[in-house]
């Protein structure tokens, strides 16, 4: 039964002029990327279970040209495999590319070295194969969409490391976490995610990550693929944007809820992919909103109405709702800087 | 009794913010009756029905003979426009020259651009883009007959995107050049090319000089949905400069892209005519956030963000463009506005080089929301053309849900009649080119009267912005006297020209045509910030 205060959307008019924000998404559709050359280990239609290789992709990709057979009859077309796997010439290279083109009687085949294998981080059924372009693995399970998603995929145990409003620092992370998918507040900075990839922390769930911060991780990505051992599975999502803010206690309510459970961060869309079906997730009241930018970002509050057109700082008038606060008087806030959600 | 209804729902759905607007007729003319904008994804009807709501609370009596409620409102006719994010072109060729020039016709498109040549990408990297879910068309291009630096890579260009075609069903192409001609596409595609298939698409060979880019271009529109409301909003256009018997100026700055299109009425039998030009590069704010779209902001701005900081700021302001709209939030989305107009403005010379428009018609979520005359001095900042202009603001967004209207005369009856409400003056603008640098600041170099003007004359300044009261409805004749000839479209020392009032005044502006901001940091934002005191209420931060 709902509280006074918390009524549902018909008794809440003008709500659903606010931005809705989606909780929660399922099934999802994981979109895993295939380059010319890489190659797809499983089929269409194929249940994967979490863990299992997918695709494989070469670690230092090339472009080999080889003579072709020429004229009708010739059954090799541009996307087949070149030669079957482990194929290699009498100089030792690699066969078993992708084909990509034919031009002038000589194929160009997508090859590389150093194969490497992508696990999947959830498990599924495969929707979808397409060669040079992804595999796409359908998952019944829960997920909660972010805003971006880096690195990954990942997937390990969900801990709640900070409050909303906290940041997780260097100093803080510590290997009592590895193998963890970590909740981290409202913001991390470059030497805290360095670290966290160190101790061997599978993941980073994130309010907000600026754009010096990704850049510098996203670097030290690329240097650490480059190394020869390579690195272990780990990915970042950022819920919300680039700017500092907290955590939204409807998602915050959700992490504590499946805390110690098996979760999964995918890039495509971005989101945190819940494994266990059997977990009651909260359900946030239907008049709840928040604040997301301007002087009260982050504030939560219920929605009082619609307010019409007001002035605020800076000489615009904007739409604007009333939120209360507490117990407090409502306030005016603009209508675009509320988000509810469902 | 008639079926001809007597109200109708204009709803612009943007890729930031949905816009309703009520349109009645209640007595022998259309009027428009309310409108209201909410994020992006807000149920239509739910703003249909809180605009009616508005209406009823204000004129119930309209309502009933209109026969608005809450419960009618949505089964009122509706005219849609939707703008849908940019989709993305690979435009490839065989050299970098060839896809430089292949891509300066396509950036004045509204597609989204990624090159590559074989200069630059590998055929692996060159076939994984053409392979990208994300890319739904290729434009492929080569001299005839094509150029030295193009001869060696040209069979493999076209083998890689026949086999692409061959890979992709989907995927539209774009022949600008003999590509399809080579032995090498039948290898690739596994069929000569004989035109059959509607998607693969002839279009003219690279010229070794720019030259007109029409056909290229209509070409690469067509491949795109007429109903984005930037194109509709074209047609509307030609109505209303017809109607109004004005050339009319369209700018709109959204946030997957911009528009700029001018219209002349028709003379004679001639019809109307317009040019446009619409690129996905005047978007507010660009796709990626990077260096040069931070810096150009950057430039705007008389705060002091470090480029992280704003490239924070603007990331934001993608995901949420419809947030953070007040404060020093309302100072940044005109930074990114004028940066966006910048670009705008480069991408489209032939439209800049034409006389000043009578009216200017500003467009967009970024223009929607911001001081009227922060709204003028961001268009003199960027869009310098000496003459006079009237500035006005579209701003209800019922151009791009009009130009739906197939039938040019049933759409120009219709803007006929909401020519008066459509449009909300801002002002007039006059931009003075060929002004006299004084050796020291603030230098007087002239004066502007304004006929049945009380406050008699106002000093203009050289290198200043002069706001002057007008009100809106207010018409007047404004004489410009200068010690030494200037240039309001044409040069001379004294220069009469009508303006008509708005909510910004009347804007005379003395600085460089093109505008020069001082090359030092501090200098240009103390230069900024004093033309910005005119434009923001002072203490409204």
């Amino acid at each position: 039964m709902a509280s006074p205060t918390r009524a549902t959307v018909a008794d809440a008019p003008g709500i659903e002029l606010v931005a809705r924000r989606r909780l929660l998404l399922s099934p999802i559709d994981a979109f895993f990327r295939l380059h010319p050359g890489d190659h797809a280990l499983v089929k269409e239609g194929e249940a994967v279970g979490r863990g299992q290789p997918v695709l494989e992709h070469f670690r230092e990709p090339r472009t080999l040209v080889v003579q072709g057979a020429s004229g009708e009859g010739n059954q090799l077309l541009p996307g087949d495999r070149a030669a079957p796997l482990g194929s290699r010439g009498r100089d030792g290279q690699h066969l078993d590319g992708e084909l990509l083109f034919r031009s002038g009687g000589r194929w160009r085949i997508a090859g590389g070295e150093r194969p490497e294998p992508l696990e999947s981080p959830v498990a599924g059924v495969v929707h979808e194969v397409r060669p040079g372009a992804g595999v796409t693995i359908r998952s019944t399970a829960n997920a909660v969409v972010g805003q971006t998603a880096l690195a990954g995929p990942s997937w390990g145990k969900l801990q709640v490391a900070t409050g909303a409003d906290g940041e997780l620092r260097a100093q803080h992370v510590d290997v009592g976490m590895a193998g963890s998918i970590i909740v981290a507040g409202a913001r991390m900075d470059a030497e805290a995610l360095t670290r966290a990839r160190a101790v061997g922390i599978r993941g980073i769930v994130v309010a907000a990550l600026g754009i010096k911060e990704q850049r510098d991780f996203l670097a030290s990505e690329r240097r650490g693929r480059a190394a020869v051992h390579g690195l272990p599975p780990f990915g970042i999502l950022v819920l919300d944007g680039a700017s500092r803010r907290p955590i939204a206690s409807p998602l915050m309510a959700l992490f504590e809820a499946i805390e110690g459970g098996m979760v999964a961060i995918v890039g495509d869309p971005p989101a945190l992919v819940i494994d266990d079906p059997s977990v009651l997730l909260p359900v946030p009241p239907s008049d709840l909103v928040r604040v997301r930018s301007g002087p009260l970002a982050g504030a939560e509050g219920a929605w009082a109405g619609l307010a019409g057109p007001r002035r605020f700082p800076a000489g615009v008038t904007l739409e604007a709702a009333f939120v209360r606060f507490g117990g407090r008087p409502p306030v005016a806030i603009p209508l675009g800087d509320l988000e509810r959600f469902a | 009794m008639t079926n001809v209804p007597r109200a109708l729902l204009a709803i612009d759905a943007g890729s930031a913010t949905t816009s309703v607007a009520l349109l009645g007729k209640p007595w022998k003319r259309w009027r428009l009756l309310g409108s209201l904008a909410a994020p992006a994804g807000a149920p239509i009807d739910e703003l249909a029905a809180t605009v009616a709501a508005r209406l009823i609370s204000t004129d119930p009596r309209m309502a009933v003979e209109l026969s608005i409620s809450a419960e009618s409102i949505g089964d009122l006719p509706r005219l849609k426009a939707v703008s849908k994010p940019p989709q993305t072109l690979a435009v490839l060729g065989a050299s970098r020259r060839a896809v430089g020039l292949l891509e300066s016709v396509a950036a004045r498109t509204p597609w989204r651009i990624r090159t590559a040549s074989p200069e630059t990408h590998d055929p692996r990297e060159m076939t994984e883009l053409a392979l990208r879910p994300e890319v739904s068309a290729v434009l492929v291009g080569a001299g005839d007959p094509p150029g030295p630096d193009e001869r060696g890579w040209l069979d493999d260009l076209a083998g890689l995107v026949g086999a692409a075609t061959r890979r992709r069903p989907d995927l539209r192409v774009v022949l600008a050049g003999p590509v399809a001609a080579r032995p090498a596409w039948a290898e690739g595609a596994g069929r000569p090319f004989d035109g059959s298939q509607e998607r693969i698409i002839e279009g003219p060979p690279l010229g070794l000089r720019v030259g007109p880019d029409e056909p290229l271009r209509e070409i690469l529109e067509g491949l795109l949905p007429a109903t984005d409301s930037r194109h509709t909003s074209v047609r509307a256009l030609l109505s209303l400069a017809d109607t109004l018997d004005r050339t009319i100026e369209l700018i709109d700055i959204g946030l997957d892209g911009g528009l700029r299109a001018m219209a002349s009425p028709g003379i004679a039998e001639q019809g109307p005519a317009a040019i446009a030009v619409r690129t996905a590069q005047a978007a507010l704010v660009p796709g990626e956030v990077d260096d040069d779209g931070v810096d150009a902001v950057l430039a705007w701005t008389t705060g002091s963000l470090d480029r992280h900081r704003m490239g924070d700021r603007l990331m934001d302001l993608r995901v949420a463009p419809w947030a953070d709209v007040s404060g020093e939030g309302a100072r940044l989305r005109l930074a990114a506005t004028r940066a966006a107009l910048a670009r705008l403005d480069a991408q489209s010379p032939d439209i800049a080089a034409m006389p000043s428009p009578d009216v200017t018609i500003v467009s967009g979520g970024a223009f929607s929301v911001a001081p009227a005359r922060a709204v003028a001095l961001a268009v003199a900042d960027t869009i310098r053309r000496p003459g006079t202009t009237q500035l006005a603001s579209d701003h209800a967004r019922v151009l791009g849900p009009i130009g739906t209207i197939d039938d040019p005369d049933e759409r120009r009856a219709l803007v006929a009649d909401l020519a008066d409400d459509l449009l909300a003056p801002i002002g007039s603008l006059v931009v003075v080119a060929n002004v006299p640098t004084g050796r020291r600041s603030a230098t007087r170099i002239g004066r502007i009267t304004l006929e049945g003007d009380v406050q008699g004359r106002h000093d203009l300044v050289s290198g200043e912005v002069a706001f002057i009261d007008l009100a809106p409805g207010d018409r007047a004749l404004a004489t410009l006297e200068f010690r030494d000839a200037v240039r309001v479209g044409h040069r001379a020392r004294r220069v009469a020209v009508p303006v008509s009032g708005g909510v910004a005044g009347l804007a005379v502006d003395m600085r460089d045509v093109p505008l020069r901001l001082p090359e030092r940091r501090d200098r240009r934002r103390a230069a900024l910030a004093a033309w910005g005191e005119l434009a923001w209420p002072g203490d409204e931060r």
